[in-house]
């Protein structure tokens, strides 16, 4: 199995420190975010990236899980006698009925944040670009897996929604491709508003840049989870957001609210970048707090990264059920 | 502290210019897009906006520099009373010194001299003062100046003038100095002998309040003798075809004393040519004639010079005499009526200014020669002749001469030649009773100009009774019309000369004109009219300004190519029009001006005579205190109100000039901050490599 060294910015309850840039071993094939830029279908890029890496991939553990068998418990009234294993009734003469890892066909969407702050970059690629196409990567692989997929975009509210479908991974491209950051956003009310869209299990994979709060972005996105979804965080920063790499005074106008402010980045980098570290440690313990998987994504760290701490997800899930 | 010029205080937000740059350096003013601020606002305000100053003393200097700088366009200065006391006890001190030649009698010019020379000695070190040298102008030296020296200098070389006392240039001249001024205190001497011609002048001139004006006199306080030559007239006469001058000079004598066997000489050319003894009584004139003397083909410079007193500029009297002030005028008359032009030619015979030198001729006997030498030709009750004598005086008219025509009886005209007359004219027409008279006359044309006054005569007393009907063009000029309409006289312009038409008769044989006194001034005007007669100008009086274009005598002058180069009286040589006016000389001495044209060396001199005013020499005084009092208000040496004269801000920011101690000491700390900061720079740069 291969091992990812500096993959611990995928947390599911962990407490390693954090680190921006993680660097498959071998076996991977990166594919930098600004090639995938230029191309323009969403579903060749999604392709293009999710076949290579499962190549890449050929001896994970993690394919097939969802339709292997897991185990045998006994039969209970109102159990589908269709899963009664008769072979080992014969066997036993106990009714024993047959469990698998996971219910594959289970319902995936994308939560994508379309606010004004996606439509930053300072390498080319946007985080919208690189939400885009790690959410339509993840749309490819749940469709290979026959799940259905849909995706609710949002700001301050909702601003499209395409239900999950086995049918709709081509609607759901489409709706990636046509989104256009232009409002501020807001975590609360377009989440709160989607929850009453999910009340059926499903994953759920909320794309965004998480500028707010931490209390705050757990108060929106909890109410996912009540409806037994799982739901997965992926916190897609540009590095210039992370890094603070500026050098001249000068003023900063904040994209959505266009506020300006004079800054000597000299004087405060280095606390603007602690202060972005505590905020993904803040949301990193919360979200584990909460059973939410958190993703931090670098848009200059290749794609194949985010799909593998999104399988890598996957996998726990299953392993968990 | 108070500050003229506040407002600029208002710059004082450009103090914020150098702690900006302190706190923000290099603060560009590109703005960068970024998602959120959010992490930046929860950094403390200070580490955002505010950067710790590093350059404290930099940051001071610049401060400095620019605070002074504002303060000093701000124009401060002190009200304090201490200090305006401190700076304050100075004085604005205008010296007038009268230079007219009044101030030539006795020493009186040596006196004023040496007041001047004292008022200056006793200035004080912060006084400051100017010179102001008057007569009917006035000039001044260097202007406020605390130099003693060049006080002293300017009074040394200061030489009488030839002008007239007039108060008035000279006090507006130093109230212009006073109202300019920044001192407290304004103080004037006025240096002079108190003409009274001089005071009308200083009516409407009133010093600023608080200027106390000295009057130092040095006239002398008993009466005071002086003979002057008042003028001179000059008699003209031929005596063996020569032209002869006989001048008439008349003297005066102010003093209350007779003046007995006073020396008077004639100068011709700046010889003596006679000299006679004249007694003049007490305050009264007396005239004293010379012998005749022949005149040259120029001007020639006369002087009539009295033996010198205690005021000798005002003993001589200058005047040129030029020969051919002679009009020659040609009447043609009808043959056989030689009464006809008695009247005219013995109206023209009294001329002396100019005289006539009267040609009669028979209509058949006139010549060629005789129209060319004419200025005026009169055809008494004649036509114009025919043939080459009508085509003669035609061309003659219209080549600049004058021709009056006088329509009698006998007048019969070429139809062919009326271009010279300003209309038709009919057969005689009659006026019953008593006749008629002039009723309508044109006093603006210049020869009924002497008329036009009261009691210089009556143009209506002379009686027409027949005249001859003329029947005018519209664009004739009607000078005088009878009581019934008709055209008495008219005016025809003909090339470059005149042509007066006169319907009536100048003998006694249709109106009585000739028998009344109105009769000669009238012939000598019409003739002087026609012959464009311009009297010769004798003499000016100093402090006039020449213009050579329109003196008389100097009519054959380049004066715009020539290269004209005028000898004063001093024998000084200046070129006209060195002081960028061109053919203008001012006469500022007495005696005779000589412009010669350098380039045309054959070319006589022009000579002109210049007299001083003799009013000036008129030595009765005014009270000084009634001067003061009127250039004042107040009487002389009042001092009370010095201290009343409140000074404006503006002097005192002028007087006392801080504003010139901030800008140096701003320029001090911006030398300072370029110094600190090159060197805070050098040091910076060496602990980076």
């Amino acid at each position: 199995m291969h091992r990812w060294p500096n993959a611990t910015a995928i947390t599911n309850g962990a407490t390693q420190p954090m680190t921006t840039v993680a660097t498959p071993s071998h076996g991977a094939r990166f594919i930098d975010p600004q090639i995938l830029a230029r191309i323009g279908n969403l579903e060749l890029v999604a392709r293009w990236v999710v076949e290579g890496f499962i190549t890449g991939l050929h001896k994970a553990p993690y394919l097939g899980v969802s339709i292997d068998f897991a185990e045998h418990r006994a039969y209970m009234p109102g159990d589908d006698i269709r899963r009664v294993d008769w072979r080992l009734y014969a066997r036993t003469d106990r009714f024993y009925v047959k469990q698998f890892e996971a219910d594959t066909n289970t319902n995936f969407s994308v939560l994508f944040d379309v606010s004004k702050t996606m439509s930053f970059g300072s390498r080319g690629v946007t985080k919208l670009d690189y939400g885009r196409f790690l959410a339509a990567c993840l749309c490819y692989i749940s469709t290979k897996q026959r799940d259905r997929v849909g995706i609710v975009t949002f700001d301050d509210d909702i601003v499209e929604r395409v239900p999950p479908s086995a049918k709709h991974f081509d609607v759901t491209m489409h709706t990636l491709d046509q989104m256009d950051p232009g409002r501020p956003g807001a975590l609360g009310p377009p989440l709160h508003k989607a929850t009453e869209f999910f009340k059926r299990r499903s994953i759920l994979a909320i794309i965004s840049d998480f500028y707010d709060e931490p209390e705050k972005i757990l108060d929106a996105v909890k109410p996912l989870r009540f409806a037994g979804s799982d739901v997965i965080m992926f916190h897609v920063l540009d590095p210039a957001e992370v890094d603070f790499p500026y050098d001249d005074s000068t003023s900063f106008q904040d994209l959505e609210t266009g506020r300006k402010i004079p800054v000597v980045p000299d004087k405060l980098r280095d606390q603007y970048r602690q202060l972005v570290q505590d905020h993904i440690r803040a949301l990193t313990e919360l979200c584990s707090q909460n059973r939410i998987d958190y993703a931090f994504l670098n848009t200059s760290v290749p794609l194949d990264h985010a799909l593998f701490k999104y399988l890598t997800m996957r996998h726990k899930l299953t392993k968990a059920r | 502290m108070s500050f003229l010029t506040p407002l600029f205080f208002a710059a004082l937000v450009a103090l914020g210019v150098p702690i900006l740059i302190h706190m923000i350096q290099r603060q560009r003013t590109e703005v960068i897009e970024f998602p959120s601020l959010m992490f930046v606002r929860k950094i403390p305000f200070h580490s955002l906006r505010r950067q710790r100053v590093r350059h404290w003393l930099l940051l001071l200097l610049r401060c400095a520099a620019l605070a002074l700088l504002i303060a000093a366009f701000a124009r401060p200065f002190f009200r304090s009373a201490v200090l305006v006391a401190v700076t304050g006890g100075s004085r604005e001190v205008v010296i007038l010194v009268d230079r007219s030649y009044s101030m030539g009698y006795g020493n009186r010019w040596e006196r004023a001299r040496d007041a001047a020379r004292d008022v200056v000695r006793d200035l004080a070190p912060d006084d400051q003062a100017t010179i102001i040298f008057f007569d009917s102008g006035a000039q001044s030296g260097a202007r406020s100046t605390r130099n003693r020296a060049s006080l002293l200098a300017t009074i040394d070389q200061a030489e009488l003038g030839a002008g007239t006392t007039r108060y008035g240039p000279a006090l507006q001249l130093a109230q212009g100095i006073f109202e300019d001024s920044d001192q407290p205190r304004l103080e004037a001497f006025l240096i002079t002998d108190f003409q009274r011609i001089g005071v009308d002048s200083a009516a409407n001139t009133l010093l600023p309040p608080g200027t106390v004006l000295t009057a130092i006199s040095v006239a002398d306080e008993d009466e005071t003798a002086n003979i002057l030559v008042a003028g001179a007239s000059v008699q003209r006469d031929f005596f063996s075809g020569r032209e002869r001058a006989v001048v008439t000079a008349r003297l005066a004598n102010r003093g209350n004393e007779t003046v007995e066997n006073l020396r008077v000489s004639l100068e011709l050319n700046g010889r003596e040519l006679e000299s006679l003894p004249v007694t003049v009584e007490a305050n009264s004139s007396a005239t004293v004639t010379f012998a005749p003397f022949t005149l040259e083909d120029t001007a020639m410079p006369v002087s009539v010079r009295a033996e010198a007193d205690a005021l000798p500029h005002d003993n001589v009297f200058h005047f040129t005499v030029a020969p051919g002030d002679v009009v020659p005028v040609l009447v043609v008359g009808n043959a056989g009526a030689a009464d006809a032009n008695l009247y005219l030619r013995s109206a023209l015979a009294i001329g002396t200014s100019p005289s006539f030198s009267v040609t009669v001729r028979a209509v058949d006997q006139v010549t060629a020669a005789d129209v060319a030498t004419a200025r005026v030709v009169v055809l008494n009750d004649v036509g114009l002749p025919s043939g080459q004598i009508g085509a003669a005086i035609t061309r003659f008219v219209e080549s600049g001469g004058g021709l009056w025509v006088v329509l009698g009886e006998r007048v019969r005209w070429p139809g062919d030649d009326l271009d010279l007359l300003p209309g038709t004219f009919d057969e005689p027409a009659d006026r019953d009773g008593r006749g008629g008279a002039l009723g309508f006359v044109d006093f603006s044309h210049p020869v009924f100009e002497v008329f036009s006054t009261p009691r210089s005569g009556d143009l209506t007393a002379p009686r027409f009774y027949r005249y001859r009907p003329l029947n005018t063009r519209p664009e004739t000029a009607v000078l005088a019309r009878f009581d019934n309409g008709a055209a008495a006289m008219a005016e025809h312009l003909v090339g470059e000369g005149r042509v007066l038409i006169w319907t009536s008769t100048i003998d006694t044989f249709w109106n009585d004109f000739a028998r009344k006194g109105i009769y000669l001034p009238f012939v000598q005007k019409v003739v002087e009219y026609l012959a464009a007669y311009t009297p010769p100008t004798p003499y000016l009086t100093a402090g006039q300004v020449l213009d050579l274009a329109q003196y008389p005598g100097a009519a054959d002058l380049d004066l715009v190519g020539g290269n004209l180069v005028v000898r004063d009286p001093s024998e000084d040589r200046l070129t006209v029009g060195s002081d960028g006016r061109a053919g203008f000389i001012e006469l500022a001495e007495q005696g005779f001006y000589e412009i010669r044209d350098t380039d045309a060396p054959d070319s006589a001199p022009v000579v002109v005579a210049v007299n001083v005013d003799l009013a000036e020499s008129n030595l009765e005084r005014v009270d000084p205190q009634e001067l003061v009092a009127a250039a004042t208000g107040r009487v002389p040496g009042d001092r009370s109100v010095t201290t009343e004269r409140e000074l404006q801000p503006a002097d005192l920011e002028r007087r006392q000039t801080l504003w010139w101690y901030l800008l140096v000491g701003a320029l001090g700390f911006l030398a300072s901050e370029t110094v600190v900061s090159n060197r805070l720079s050098r040091t910076e740069l060496d602990a980076d490599e």
